[in-house]
């Protein structure tokens, strides 16, 4: 099965990169969560209740809206924080992509672990962007919000396609659907990944450099 | 008719559906204008008014507003349900910013679907949707920066066709999403105002102050004085400047203004159109036309013109900053979303804009030094400078010497002027002859 994939491309600024992805995944994430399911007798079950609250940006000029579960942000955050420091890292204009991939598990013969199959990717593409005038920073915060608008109201109009999503599971196969680990939320299963281009550029800078000193001081 | 098709329970069920779906989205829409962070738990156990799995608070005046419109029993009949969401300054102006529509497209049904299920589920998605899409439109960050002493944002909740007519031109139309049900899609879409620009004829009595040559004296300026007294939205105080800007352009500073001492038949004008014309007439006609007042209240529009610019642009932020504090989450996004007006309003500007390439034209005639540059261009045509053969005029003995020398060599070459008359005469008398 091929899973859905959507890729947005930005143009950011290094200290906006996690806000711009979490506005982007914690939107998907809150259309992709559902409430705590409770089993009451095999085939019946009652579904809790979403909650959600307004998140305002500090650098971009946005607020966009996340389930209320501390634990889900904090899982977004430590996975955003991660790509942004790589990104970030390198001295130049880099650029990265991070992926929110929801997926359901197969169960596998014994010993083999299940197996992964991915339904719906989406990526976020960023290119970072060198500021200098304070000017510059506000055009950009504006830029980079209604860039944002664009792409939540793509998101908005993906979910109301009602495409494929893994049908509700019996209550022994929940967690091959569905992440139970969160007491409050329960979303599809989900992963974040990421790679970015910038540290390999300037590993092969730095060794030219490295090499033409040594040259140099011979 | 598919409606037919479908069983009594899940008719009921759809209705029942309906009902809530636009009950909900009516309350999300309007908290989301209320200019607070909305923040709602979750619920392991729902209760039950937590329809759709999603916990909105039920305001009970709004629920009061959308059961009076929704009054019938049947809630798919009632559609489409419009919410309005309005700003009203403290003046009383009022300007709409966006519907909210719920509506049924009875052509395109889905027999299939099964109602408590898909539909419910499909409805708890649509839901989530317009959470995230209300935190999107222009009206929110509006809503976010009112105040009871500078604007506040007002709601109206109507069944019928959504109006548009007010939303002024050019504005935005966005689906936010729609689902089939047996008996048609239900349809979730929003049109909204980008022209952030309250119409003239409200802030008639505002131009005239703006008129006043003082009030770009910060100390004297009225407007600024009401601003400080009510650390009100700078956005609306960019939005009215916006207003008597279009109108003194409107106005025209260069073409209506200096036409009418052009008329009195100057043919000697060639280029009526080019603004520089305008520089001219003003001076040439003044003794007849005594107009001579024509030129300070061109200025003054221009001075006034660029002023009132910076003010759009500029001036919000320091007020964005003294209200920062009061913010709740005291980071800087109230001072962009005031600077996102601006630009919006700026925006709008557009048309004025493209006449401030003029303002650099106003140096000639704007500055005190304006009579200089024209003048002596002017004088220095009219006087031409003298030759420079006149300049050197040699001396009377000079003059002499020269002439004795010239004589001297004339003789000299006689024989030489001798020979050439020579060479042409023989020809002149056979040819007379």
């Amino acid at each position: 099965m091929n899973a859905r994939s959507q890729t947005f491309e930005l143009t950011v600024e290094g200290r906006q990169v996690d806000e711009a992805v979490a506005s982007i995944f914690h939107t998907v994430l809150f259309h992709r969560s559902l409430g705590k399911f409770r089993y009451k007798q095999e085939g019946s079950y009652s579904v809790g209740t979403v909650g959600y609250e307004d998140v305002d940006c500090d650098f971009i000029d946005f607020t966009y809206v996340c389930c209320s579960s501390e634990n889900l942000d904090q899982t977004l955050k430590r996975e955003i924080s991660g790509f942004s420091e790589a990104l970030r890292c390198n001295d130049g204009p880099g650029s990265g992509q991070i992926s929110l991939e929801f997926f359901q598990k197969k169960k596998n013969r014994w010993p083999f672990q299940p197996e992964c199959i991915p339904w719906e990717v989406w990526n976020v593409r960023l290119e970072l962007i060198k500021l200098t005038t304070e000017h510059e920073r506000q055009v950009c915060r504006e830029k980079v919000g209604d860039m944002l608008t664009d792409k939540i109201l793509y998101i908005a109009e993906i979910m109301n396609r009602h495409e494929y999503v893994p049908k509700m599971p019996n209550q022994s196969e929940l967690d091959l659907i569905f992440d139970t680990t969160y007491p409050d939320v329960q979303p599809y299963l989900f992963k974040l990944s990421f790679t970015t281009s910038g540290p390999t550029n300037t590993s092969v800078g730095m060794t030219m450099k490295k090499l033409i000193k040594e040259t140099l001081s011979l | 008719m598919a409606a037919v098709k479908l069983g009594i329970q899940d008719k009921k069920d759809l209705d029942k559906f309906t009902k809530f779906l636009a009950l909900k989205a009516a309350q999300i829409i309007v908290q989301s204008r209320l200019g607070e962070k909305v923040h709602t738990k979750c619920k392991p156990h729902s209760s039950g008014t937590d329809w759709f799995n999603l916990a909105i608070k039920d305001l009970p005046e709004v629920l009061t507003e959308a059961k009076k419109v929704l009054c019938g029993e049947v809630a798919t009949a009632q559609l489409p349900l419009c919410v309005e969401i309005s700003l009203r300054t403290v003046e009383g102006d009022t300007m709409m910013l966006e519907t909210w529509c719920l509506g049924m497209l009875p052509d395109q049904c889905d027999p299939s679907v099964r109602i408590t299920y898909t539909v419910y589920n499909r409805m708890s998605i649509l839901l989530k949707s317009l959470v995230s899409v209300t935190r999107c439109t222009p009206a929110y960050k509006l809503s976010r920066r009112q105040g009871p002493d500078s604007f506040v944002i007002c709601y109206r909740i109507y069944v019928g066709e959504p109006q548009f007519h007010n939303l002024g031109e050019g504005y935005s139309q966005v689906r936010v999403g729609q689902l089939s049900t047996p008996v048609g899609t239900l349809q979730l879409s929003v049109a909204y105002r980008t022209k952030m620009t309250i119409s003239p004829q409200h802030t008639g009595r505002d131009t005239s102050i703006m008129l006043k040559s003082d009030h770009f004296r910060p100390d004297l300026s009225p407007r600024i004085v009401t601003r400080k007294e009510s650390v009100s939205s700078s956005v609306l105080i960019a939005e009215e400047n916006t207003t008597s800007l279009s109108e003194t352009i409107k106005v025209g500073a260069f073409a209506d203004n200096s036409r009418p001492p052009a008329p009195p038949g100057d043919s000697d004008l060639v280029f009526p159109d080019v603004p520089f014309s305008s520089l001219l007439l003003p001076k040439q006609q003044s003794p007849p036309q005594g107009s001579p007042l024509q030129m300070p209240i061109l200025t003054a529009q221009f001075s006034k013109q660029e002023t009132i610019t910076n003010t759009a642009i500029n001036t919000p932020l320091p007020d964005d900053n003294s209200e920062l504090s009061s913010d709740s989450n005291g980071n800087v996004t109230p001072r962009a979303i005031s600077a996102s007006n601006s630009r919006r309003s700026s925006c709008s500007l557009a048309s004025a804009n493209e006449d401030f390439i003029m303002v650099d034209l106003k140096t000639p005639f704007a500055g005190s030094n304006a009579n200089s540059d024209l003048g002596a261009f002017y004088r220095e045509c009219q006087s031409a400078p003298p030759l420079r053969t006149f300049q050197e005029v040699p001396t009377l003995a000079q003059q002499v010497e020269d002439l004795t020398e010239q004589l001297e060599a004339f003789e000299s070459n006689m024989a030489a002027y001798d020979e050439v008359l020579g060479q042409l005469c023989p020809h002149l008398p056979t040819d007379t002859n």
